[in-house]
């Protein structure tokens, strides 16, 4: 992975927001940080952990990444938590949560927390906090899920643990519990300079877009996401035939491989019988790491699609965003969040209303571009991982003055 | 003409708290809306304003944004929206403004609709941090120039920040300007400013320009760089 300094996203953001970040770093310069989460590579966690971490030690607060071990059947028990607090029945049986402490505890015996702050990410990793008793370090807990209508039983022994915390931090305001700590809201963000969302040139998009055999000189409306209902790739299909009586334009669905995922594969022939013989219809069964594949996809697009069920924040819609993309995207989750209806986006509650966006926009390509336009700004302004990075600092610096809600710096 | 004391421009930065408390009706809204802290008012109005500084946009605050979208209450959410800070001289002024107009709204409406759920109103608090940048001005032509270097959010801070949150009167720049050069036409004139029909950049242009044509044409400049020509030439 391409290693990126922080004077390369100078150019990205506003200058004014560049020397900001800096005159916030000067008031926790030296201050030491530790993350800890339970896995170091896989994951939107520590695909941003990896790149937010050398930027933090660059504007001087020392911070250091730790991963927790876990035996299988801790996994097991955390993969069931994640589940369960995400809203699915899960079956407790009766070492579950013995499992989950015992292994918190064995961690927690070889891990020293000397710093002045330290941030947990996720629940697999909560129990650490009984860490907390003598020390004068700030603990925060960094909670990356929906929280939002977990398995009551689940939420209450977690609940436990996060309490003892001096904070929390929620990706959207709706993803939060009640809870006796502050809350913070930080926002997701993509990295502008990763090979997802990087700039392209014109010959390396083409190159790309003819080996999956797609014509660029025809409309692509595009949806990316992993073949999962809960996306709704078969509503994508129904609303690309719908536009299409009208508008003449090609469909990509490109998500990640099914092949070890049972689920997966079986949406896929749903998704391949929907289709049909349409010879403009392309679906993309992308392998692991195809970041570059889908950077070009998203910039090869007349429209990015992003029709889900249900979402969690939609850093797909992110990267769409950025890249100037016109977006069509389900009013739902933390896409709301992202796509202000006819201002950086569209937003559409049916197959229908889908459908009759992409007619709008592939008639009205200067709506597009103003929407595009509009989004990427948004992007720049609020969710690449500059803004995570001044966050962070304004959270270590509002940890130090607890109570106060307007603090001189 | 020299100020007696520089204008020293700050910035403001900030970090946004949840407070648990929602809304899915107007109803439950007005209530949580008389027990939420002052800064959850000053969050919910101005947030939107701030963070899409690239253009203006059709609602100028949250809860017109929310009312609109939400509930579909299209008149309601144009009343709220027309909420200007310039009408009021504190966050509690403005809040009992706010929940004046939503009660006197639910006294005739003959239905309350509900938001979906994930879609209620979902009230945040905003944490500030003020600081002060390396920027500082003693005359009109260098406060003109610093105006351009500093962050959007330091325009936004003397604006609108110091008005509501220290119970200014004034936005600072119209404060200093009075006080300092004893401009108050000036000073009026950018207190005048309608902010919300206009970016925060363009707003910024829109200052420099009231400012540069105050200034008229630069007489005593005019005869300085002349008479510092002449005197080359009769050397």
């Amino acid at each position: 992975m391409a290693q990126f300094k922080i004077k390369d996203y100078a150019k990205i953001i506003r200058p004014q927001n560049f020397d900001e970040l800096q005159l916030l770093a000067e008031r926790v310069r030296g201050k030491t940080l530790k993350m800890v989460n339970s896995t170091a590579v896989g994951g939107g966690v520590a695909e941003i952990l990896s790149r937010f971490i050398p930027l933090i030690n660059e504007l001087g607060v020392i911070t250091k990444w730790e991963v927790i071990k876990g035996s299988g059947a801790f996994f097991g028990v955390t993969k069931a938590f994640h589940n369960a607090l995400h809203g699915s029945k899960v079956d407790v049986y009766g070492q579950m949560f013995e499992i989950f402490r015992e292994n918190n505890e064995e961690n927690r015996r070889n891990m020293t927390f000397d710093e002045d702050f330290v941030v947990i990410h996720d629940p697999q990793p909560a129990g650490l906090i009984e860490s907390k008793k003598k020390s004068k370090t700030k603990w925060v807990w960094r909670c990356h899920i929906d929280l939002s209508n977990p398995q009551p039983e689940i939420w209450n022994f977690l609940k436990g643990y996060v309490s003892k915390y001096d904070g929390s931090i929620f990706s959207t305001p709706w993803f939060a519990k009640e809870l006796p700590i502050p809350q913070y809201f930080i926002f997701p963000a993509i990295d502008p300079l990763s090979e997802k969302n990087k700039d392209l040139t014109p010959s390396e998009v083409d190159k790309i877009l003819r080996k999956y055999n797609i014509d660029r000189s025809r409309p692509i409306v595009t949806q990316i996401s992993r073949f999962d209902r809960l996306k709704d790739p078969v509503g994508v299909i129904k609303a690309y035939k719908l536009a299409k009586k009208h508008t003449d334009c090609q469909l990509v669905l490109a998500g990640g491989s099914a092949s070890d995922d049972p689920e997966g594969a079986e949406v896929l022939e749903e998704v391949k019988n929907e289709a049909g013989n349409d010879p403009d219809i392309h679906i993309l069964s992308l392998p692991p790491f195809a970041d570059l594949e889908i950077n070009a996809l998203q910039r090869a697009s007349t429209i990015v699609m992003q029709k889900s069920l249900r979402e969690g924040f939609g850093l797909t819609v992110t990267e769409a965003l950025w890249k100037g993309k016109p977006v069509i995207a389900s009013a739902i989750g933390g896409i709301t969040l992202q796509v202000i209806h006819n201002f950086t986006g569209l937003l559409v509650h049916s197959v229908e209303g889908a459908a009759y966006q992409i007619r709008y926009l592939l008639n009205n390509p200067q709506v597009a571009e103003r929407l595009g336009r509009y989004g990427k700004e948004q992007v720049r302004e609020k969710f690449l991982i500059t803004r995570i990075l001044r966050n962070y600092l304004l959270l270590l610096i509002a940890l130090d003055h607890p109570n106060e809600n307007i603090i001189q710096l | 003409m020299k100020a007696k004391v520089p204008f020293v421009f700050y910035t403001s930065s900030q970090l946004v708290q949840i407070t648990g408390k929602k809304a899915a009706h107007l109803k439950e809204f007005v209530e949580v809306m008389k027990e939420v802290e002052d800064s959850t008012i000053f969050y919910h109005i101005h947030h939107a304003y701030r963070e899409h500084q690239f253009a203006p946009g059709a609602y100028s605050n949250d809860f017109a944004h929310w009312v609109g979208e939400e509930l579909g209450e299209s008149a309601l959410a144009e009343k709220l929206a027309n909420l200007s800070i310039k009408d009021v001289t504190s966050l509690s002024v403005l809040r009992s403004r706010i929940i004046e107009i939503v009660e006197e709204f639910l006294n005739n409406a003959t239905e309350i609709r509900r938001a979906a759920p994930q879609h209620e109103f979902y009230f945040c608090k905003n944490i500030g941090f003020i600081s002060k940048t390396k920027y500082q001005a003693w005359d009109l032509g260098e406060f003109c120039e610093m105006l351009k270097k500093v962050g959007l959010r330091s325009l936004f801070f003397h604006f609108f920040e110091a008005r509501l949150r220290l119970n200014r009167r004034t936005n600072d720049f119209s404060d200093w300007i009075k006080a300092d050069f004893n401009d108050a036409v000036l000073a009026n004139k950018i207190e005048a400013l309608d902010p919300y029909v206009y970016t925060l950049d363009e707003l910024r242009d829109k200052i420099i320009s009231l400012i540069k044509a105050s200034q008229g044409f630069p007489w005593k400049k005019a005869v300085k760089w002349l008479s510092s020509k002449l005197k080359i030439t009769q050397k």
